[in-house]
């Protein structure tokens, strides 16, 4: 692999407090390396001409693989019709899709915005090999997927007989059996529920079968994933998701991080907060709770979150909330799917339109907003959309114009319903992100909060030589007043490393390769005692359970096209 | 008398069972699929006393009668396969799916003697087959067990069987059915061993080694300007990537066998969505389980002892579950059933549109619906809105006949709203191994589940359009490469027809009728016996098939055999 020097770019690098100097990259192997350890003369010359240079972006909650968005995309063949981009063979293959788009749209797109890892944030451990096949065919990115837990039978089983030991056991076999990277719940304990015709829970009410409540489930599995020690925290999608009122359920949600925090450092993420940052008592009388979201999590150290914000325009719903999705289907009446996955959880998918004159929807959108204005800690408050829930990941530069640029905020709120801004406190905020603090947002915080600041977020030598190159003077631009500028450079980058190689030049795709899978993997680090007793409780319950046989549900490393798998020594 | 008949086709065991024993050449096969299932009333009124002639506006057969008092007057039955064939009507009606069911036939004695196979394909204008099966040598020696083996057959991909090798030989299968039992026993026999082209000369196959068939087999593609691709359903997904990759790159077009079987269920998805759970929900939970114009008695077999029979987390076996069978005929699988409700051929939209409006309790004004007394109906959704849990299982009946995907629209609906009662889902039974990973693999690469055209550099899919049938019967396109599927075998005769004035790449572990017409031929080692390779079960579950024996001496992987070709086409269009 030829080696590459960039000249002459304007660098940030929070990891490493760089504020935007003049300075040279060197990138060697795949890594990077110090750049006088580049020799000129062979290696491919990048003159930055003073644009901005940066580490790869990060996206932690990004709906990109597996079954749910593999239905989506059967359900809407509209979302094709409009958005196709004929191949460029051999460099780049065809792109089909917005909501619900191709392998290949979704990793050329994320590449040509600057995005080196994206995190797909739910599957269930029956379909994960669904979701690596899907990986595997995703391009250029860096990928990893979490596994959803707090429906699982097997686990509510372990901690209804109160066997916390081999509850933690049993997850961290989970994740190496499934190649998964992180614990996910998702309104935790209602897909049980589900599977058995009964509504959704609240974090006090009771799990049925189980004497345990959602609460109990976040508490226990936060535990387990502490003492396991995972890179990353659990990741939480509150119960009463897209109920009015909801955001309460949130506040008591986040106030669960101190009980199991037993790391120097935070113990929970909530992930897509804007869809429980809701206040009022109906859809009607919706309000935004954005507010006291983010003065919880000033206050409350063990919290990082994200946003889900909408962005405006067609959105896909899908998520393991099914009890959520069979709502909004009467909402929408317009279509509906739903699987049910045996002993482990259930999802749903409705289509949706968020659009700018509808109350809740503006209320919706300002809620994200308010969350991320408010916040005082850009290292805990990520930017998502929940692609493609609450909004595509296309649109991200949007929301970086509406936080950077008071003016852009107020262009768009002339345009959203007016009656919903007097329930929110978004048109008096005036703080407007700098661009350091968005390149910790998209980039050294998700890094950070994924246990991998080792590698990847900053550019600091030994780092994957993951970098973004946008058409931006960061000395010269005032992205407050010049917020088209912002609108286009981060939509597409001017040029894009990927692991030392060259993948946009000029804006456009110039080649197809493949980035590597994420893993965690516990399991092996746990003594051969412990595994024995382990594995024979486990044959006799899966047998019970399952209709696949225990051998056939794991996934081999050899399943998976370039396996990164994160070894850790638990503390059990 | 001679009588107007509606002619049904479909699977049956032995069609099965004789396919992957005796090869599709075998008498038992023939004695298997050239046969009609008639009502005993229906062969007096006509009058038969030896064989049947029978009569679609496509074509004339004469086959065996075999008197059967399950199929109501009024029907015939014949299994899928060549004969079938013959009668069935390749008009698509914009939906991609060809006319399989209900048709009607004119049916009369005859003396003549059943048409024999090289008369059929005589027909389909095939001049020459060749048929040179030859069985693949096998070791012997070590003996071994392999565990978990999950079965390359059906949907249904039961990974619980264990097989016993004497060597290379099969000496055993535990836990399959009889069909499963029949692959892993003879997947040595009938299989194709060398590279084959057609001569132009004579028209005979000379055996020639793999490289030059492969650049044979490229340069038909890299020529063609709008080749076909299809088949894929009985190979791993890891084929299926490496079909859509070569579909871009020739802009031709890639297509799966949905399109002859579950094609309407996937459309009408696209249009309402769906209520779907994998096999294991109705194992622990289902109280109600609803067969619906399936029968996995003949079709799926080990799906009775694994899904309905067993104890599962919250419902105590067989006696805690309710079964009912809806079809056109009294299957093997309704003599089950706890209760059987016979239905009109054709008429199911219409008992899904009445059992929609009984869930609102909307009156019913006619005494029978689709043959169906009201009272019987009213019932029905009293159970069905009583279950616990309920399932619905359908097939074939409901996607090769009558309003074919807007019978699949109304029972998505009738789930839908079940759901607001109680707890339902519905699950097709998908019948190749893999056509569910198929349709995965090409959604995930391309946003569409077959029936995927790149002829402008994009994928686009227009049912009735870009759909196999159509494309043939229209005369579209101007080669095919055909993986591991046998059209010649299952497509209506017009198709074949069209198919033949095509250069053809066949891609085949086994011969098949397709493998004996076929202008390149290459063999193929077999998936889940010689190769790994990760398949999708019908509910969706992906498995890992297994590779337990050795393939053949110079037989390559179906996964190698397309990445090559792909490297060489590439080559050939500068695109390397
Ligand atoms: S039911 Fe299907 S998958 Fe199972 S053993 Fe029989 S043929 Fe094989
Ligand atoms: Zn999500």
């Amino acid at each position: 692999m030829t080696d590459i020097i960039i000249k002459n770019g304007f660098v940030i690098d929070p990891f490493n407090n760089i504020k935007g100097e003049l300075m040279d990259i060197g990138i060697s192997n795949g890594r990077i390396v110090d750049p006088s350890k580049v020799r000129e003369s062979e290696a491919i010359v990048i003159d930055a001409g003073e644009r901005l240079v940066v580490a790869g972006g990060i996206d932690i909650h990004s709906h990109i693989a597996g079954p749910k968005v593999n239905i989506g995309r059967l359900m809407r063949p509209e979302d094709h019709y409009l958005t196709n981009v004929p191949s460029k063979l051999p460099f780049r293959r065809a792109m089909t899709g917005r909501t619900v788009p191709n392998v290949f749209a979704i990793g050329y797109k994320y590449a040509m915005m600057g995005y080196t890892l994206v995190a797909e944030p739910a599957c269930a451990p029956l379909k994960m090999r669904h979701a690596h096949d899907e990986l595997n065919a995703i391009p250029i990115i860096d990928k990893m997927v979490f596994v959803l837990v707090d429906s699982n039978w097997l686990a509510l089983d372990l901690m209804a007989e109160n066997r916390k030991d081999l509850l933690k056991i049993y997850l961290a076999w989970l994740l190496y059996a499934t190649k998964g990277y992180a614990l996910k719940l998702v309104d935790p304990g209602s897909d049980v529920a589900w599977m058995m015709g009964r509504p959704s829970l609240d974090l006090d009410d009771q799990v049925p079968e189980y004497n345990l409540t959602p609460k109990d489930i976040i508490r226990l599995v936060g535990e387990a994933n502490e003492s396991l020690n995972l890179p990353h925290t659990i990741h939480v999608h509150c119960n009463r998701l897209g109920f009015p009122g909801n955001y309460i359920t949130t506040l008591n949600t986040m106030k669960l991080g101190k009980d199991f925090a037993l790391r120097d450092r935070n113990s929970i993420h909530i992930t897509h907060v804007q869809f429980t940052g809701y206040g009022g008592e109906s859809w009607a009388t919706l309000e935004s709770g954005g507010e006291v979201i983010a003065s919880e999590l000033n206050a409350n150290p063990y919290v990082t979150l994200d946003l889900g914000q909408v962005t405006f325009g067609e959105a896909t719903t899908m998520t393991a909330d099914a009890p959520f999705e069979f709502i909004l289907y009467h909402l929408t009446r317009w279509k509906w799917a739903n699987a049910d996955i045996e002993n482990e959880t259930a999802s749903g998918i409705v289509p949706y339109r968020y659009r700018k004159k509808s109350y809740v929807n503006t209320i919706q959108w300002a809620i994200g907003l308010e969350v991320l204005l408010l916040s005082r800690d850009p290292w805990r408050t990520l930017i998502t959309t929940d692609h493609p829930n609450a909004g595509v990941f296309t649109d991200y530069p949007k929301i970086f114009a509406w936080i950077m640029s008071k003016s852009y905020r107020e262009k768009t709120l002339k345009e959203v319903n007016q009656r919903a801004l007097r329930k929110c406190i978004l048109p008096s905020i005036n703080r407007e992100i700098t661009l350091y603090e968005l390149i910790i947002i998209t980039r050294a915080a998700p890094a950070k909060l994924l246990g991998l600041e080792d590698t990847k977020g900053h550019l600091g030598v030994g780092a994957d030589a993951d970098i973004a190159i946008y058409d931006i003077n960061p000395r010269a631009i005032d992205p407050s007043s010049e917020y088209e500028k912002i609108l286009k450079a981060f939509q597409r980058a001017w040029c894009v490393i990927k692991e030392g190689k060259i993948v946009v030049k000029e804006r456009e795709i110039v080649q197809t390769i493949y980035g590597k899978t994420y893993s965690v993997n516990p399991y092996t680090a746990i003594s051969d005692d412990i595994r024995k007793e382990f594995e024979a409780y486990l044959k006799d319950r899966f047998k019970r359970y399952y209709t696949v046989s225990l051998e056939n549900f794991v996934i081999r490393d050899y399943e998976i096209r370039k396996l990164t798998e994160v070894r850790i020594k638990p503390r059990l | 008398m001679p009588l107007t008949l509606k002619l049904v086709t479909g699977r049956t065991i032995e069609q099965g069972r004789s396919m992957e024993s005796g090869g599709k050449f075998s008498d038992i096969y023939r004695r298997a699929v050239a046969v009609a299932e008639m009502n005993p009333k229906d062969i007096e009124i006509i009058g038969i006393k030896d064989n049947v002639k029978i009569t679609s506006v496509y074509g004339s057969i004469v086959v065996n009668v075999k008197p059967n008092n399950d199929i109501p007057p009024g029907t015939v039955f014949i299994p899928m396969g060549p004969w079938a064939n013959l009668l069935t009507l390749p008009i698509t009606e914009g939906t991609g799916m060809p006319t399989l069911k209900n048709i009607d036939v004119y049916v009369e004695a005859t003396s003549e003697d059943a048409t024999p196979l090289d008369a059929i394909l005589r027909f389909f204008g095939v001049n020459k087959i060749h048929y040179k099966p030859a069985e693949r040598p096998l070791s012997v020696g070590i003996k071994r067990v392999v565990y978990d083996v999950p079965c390359p057959f059906c949907g249904e991909v039961c990974d619980f069987l264990t097989i016993e090798l004497d060597g290379e030989k099969t000496s055993r299968v535990l836990n399959a059915c009889p069909i499963g039992h029949a692959k892993f026993m003879n997947y040595y026999r009938h299989r194709v061993l060398t590279p084959m082209i057609r001569q132009e000369s004579n028209g005979d196959f000379m055996e020639v080694d793999l490289e030059y068939a492969l650049d044979k087999a490229a340069e038909i593609l890299a020529n063609a300007k709008y080749p076909l691709i299809y088949g894929l359903s009985s190979t791993c997904v890891e084929v299926t990537e490496l079909a859509v990759e070569l579909a871009e790159i020739t802009r031709g077009v890639v297509d799966n066998t949905t399109t002859l079987c579950h094609g309407p269920t996937v459309l009408a998805v696209q249009e309402v969505g769906s209520v779907r759970i994998t096999l294991g929900m109705a194992m622990n939970l289902a109280d109600t389980i609803v067969f619906w114009g399936c029968n996995p008695m003949n079709a799926h077999i080990n799906h009775i002892r694994r899904i309905i029979l067993p104890e599962g987390r919250f419902v105590k076996g067989r006696k805690e579950r309710k079964i009912i069978v809806i079809d056109i005929r009294r299957t093997d699988t309704a003599k089950l059933a706890d209760i059987f409700i016979q239905i009109e051929p054709g008429k199911d939209y219409e008992l899904f549109t009445v059992l929609r409006m009984a869930l609102r309790d909307y009156d019913i004004e006619v005494p029978s619906v689709a043959g169906v007394p009201r009272e019987k109906i009213y019932e029905l959704i009293e159970i069905m809105r009583t279950a616990k849990f309920g399932v619905i299982f359908f097939g074939m009946g409901l996607t090769q006949g009558g309003a074919k995907y807007k019978n699949l629209e109304e029972v998505i609906k009738l789930v839908q709203e079940l759901n607001e009662w109680s707890k339902w889902a519905l699950l097709p039974m998908r019948g190749h191994y893999n056509v569910t990973g198929s349709n995965h693999a090409m959604l995930w690469l391309t946003g569409y589940p077959y029936g995927v055209d790149f002829s402008r550099g994009f994928p686009k899919m227009i049912p009735g359009v870009t759909t196999t049938i159509d494309l043939l019967v229209n005369g579209d396109v101007d080669a095919a490469l055909i993986i591991a599927s046998d059209p010649v075998a299952h497509f209506p005769q017009k198709a074949v027809e069209n198919l033949m004035r095509i250069p053809k790449i066949v891609v085949d572990p086994f011969w098949s009728l397709s493998a004996s017409v076929a202008d390149v031929l290459i063999p193929s080692a077999v998936t889940g016996v010689e190769c790994e390779g990760t398949v999708y079960r019908l509910d969706d579950v992906p498995l890992r098939l297994k590779k337990f024996v050795e393939p053949p001496k110079g037989v390559l992987c179906d996964i190698d055999i397309l990445s090559k070709l792909i490297d060489r086409v590439k080559k050939l269009k500068g695109l390397a």
